[in-house]
């Protein structure tokens, strides 16, 4: 493969949709830290309490709101 | 990340197909996600498990580190599950 090969519509496919993946990937991994944090207060047990469940889908869903809300408001002042 | 390389030696500049190169890639990222994943457990069940750090790994400490990570793998299912579902 040369440098010409990289400008095939496949492979800009293929790099779009690992690009796409890794970013959907850091944002999971960010959001479980965070709501990890936030969530599993005590000592990890054989499993989650409804409780500790809950907060983490929560916990997940809430964050993407701020997202939202972030977005708007900083467009709002541009 | 390491560069690709091919399997053959020898002079002259190294050609790799595009499907080599789409599985080395793969595998590299693949391999990069699951090594930033074991940082992050490392460090929470870590904390959520030794709390003062002995002259070797207690059984308590031993099994409240297996069912951290069990359960930060539910975790992160659960926060992906979540991110995915509409409301």
């Amino acid at each position: 493969m040369d440098a010409s090969a990289l400008n095939s519509p496949d492979l800009q496919r293929f790099l779009n949709q690992e690009k796409e993946k890794a970013m959907v990937n850091e944002m999971v991994a960010k959001l479980t830290s965070v709501c990890w944090d936030k969530c599993i207060t005590s000592s990890p047990g054989n499993k989650f309490s409804s409780s500790e469940s809950a907060c983490l889908s929560n916990c997940a869903q809430r964050y993407m709101d701020l997202t939202l809300i972030i977005m708007k408001r900083v467009q709002s002042m541009q | 990340m390491d560069s690709f390389s091919t399997g053959s030696s020898g002079t002259g500049s190294p050609q790799i197909s595009t499907d080599e190169f789409r599985d080395q890639m793969k595998a590299q990222l693949a391999q990069a996600y699951a090594q930033e994943f074991l940082e992050t457990v490392r460090g929470k069940c870590f904390e959520k498990c030794i709390s003062k750090p002995g002259t070797s790994l207690s059984g308590s400490e031993s099994s409240c580190i297996s069912r951290c990570v069990d359960r930060y793998i539910e975790a992160t299912g659960i926060v992906g599950r979540a991110l995915f579902t509409s409301r």
